[in-house]
């Protein structure tokens, strides 16, 4: 993971996306004082090196999962990335994390009650393979997040505008 | 919780959802098949103008338009740009479980989210209290933030550390929505 080489531009564009990213190139070209040609291909090569995504984050109140927990998995070593591709695989599993410490991988989903996370801990992590501790704790009050930064691990199919 | 075996999993005594953020129990905004249609839409692509996604769906621009503002409006919706860890130079990542001692837990994880280096705190059930995310340019920055940070934080009775070495997924469309400055 070395450091990327981003300018003032690349910074100040990033800062107006993660307000909103339905403004248009014409109005961030205006803004920020450069071409819309500029900003296009700056927003291209940013979504191309996987520094930027574009997404839709919806509120609790449009769906029902809405509590966030960790489940911390103590794993064979020889098959740590085996079994973190294999908990990444499971549609109710948000994020995984893979970490040198007291568990070797956390993994984070959004849940809407207990039955869910016993389903997804006991039922279908602690059986696979290579798992041999699971343990699980949930966030009864989240003190600061921030949705607009995260890991991109695939880097969207960028789509040509205008 | 802890797990050990298969059994069934101890709903923990005393777990209160007090101070939770708004769950499916304060449901208030209504919304339909169409406005999920459009989300998913801005979910393949933030960037896609209303008349790409009025004529992906057979709607016109204006419903478009206005289904969204309704969302945003009620800060049910956000179309933003993420961003990656490493393009504001973090390239070390720490998950750090707190162990709080003779102050409240939400006293310390408020003022722990008040350091830059922290970007996600959260009180958890658990065998700690809480659970943070802690973002470095370097390992050098470690000394700094332990020794002249968290130094200055009372009630912390231990720390354990768990070095973040690689991301296989990290997807999180649902999130607390800030009202717009």
């Amino acid at each position: 993971m070395a450091a990327p080489l981003l300018d003032t531009l690349d910074t100040q564009l990033i800062d107006l996306l993660s307000r909103d990213a339905r403004v248009s190139n014409r109005k961030i070209a205006a803004e920020l004082g450069v071409t819309e040609g500029t900003v296009r291909g700056r927003i291209k090569r940013l979504q191309q090196d996987g520094l930027i995504a574009f997404t839709a984050i919806t509120g609790f109140e449009m769906g029902k999962r809405a509590r966030l927990a960790f489940i911390n998995v103590q794993a064979d070593v020889d098959k740590v990335r085996e079994v973190a591709r294999t908990i990444a695989d499971l549609p109710q599993v948000n994020a995984v994390l893979i970490t040198m410490g007291q568990f070797n991988i956390t993994a984070m989903c959004l849940v809407d009650e207990l039955d869910a996370l016993v389903e997804i801990a006991s039922d279908q992590i602690l059986t696979i393979n290579g798992v041999h501790h699971v343990e699980t704790s949930i966030a009864v009050k989240t003190i600061k997040y921030n949705a607009r930064m995260a890991k991109i691990t695939r880097p969207a199919e960028v789509v040509d505008e205008d | 919780m802890r797990l050990t075996s298969r059994g069934p999993m101890r709903k923990p005594a005393g777990l209160t959802y007090a101070g939770q953020m708004p769950g499916p129990m304060t449901q208030s905004f209504s919304y339909d098949a169409t406005d999920l249609n459009i989300v998913e839409q801005l979910r393949l692509n933030g960037r896609a103008n209303n008349q790409q996604i009025a004529e992906t769906l057979g709607l016109t621009a204006t419903t478009v338009s206005n289904r969204i503002k309704r969302m945003e409006d009620a800060n049910q919706l956000r179309v933003v740009a993420v961003s990656d860890f490493s393009a504001h130079g973090f390239n070390v990542l720490l998950r750090i479980s707190v162990e709080v001692d003779g102050r409240p837990a939400s006293d310390v994880a408020h003022e722990l989210g008040a350091l830059p280096e922290v970007v996600a705190v959260h009180i958890v059930t658990g065998r700690y209290d809480i659970d943070m995310l802690v973002a470095l340019h370097d390992f050098e920055d470690l000394a700094h933030f332990l020794l002249d940070r968290l130094s200055d934080i009372h009630g912390i009775r231990s720390l354990t550390p768990a070095i973040v070495v690689d991301i296989c997924s990290y997807q999180f469309d649902v999130a607390p929505i800030e009202a717009k400055e």
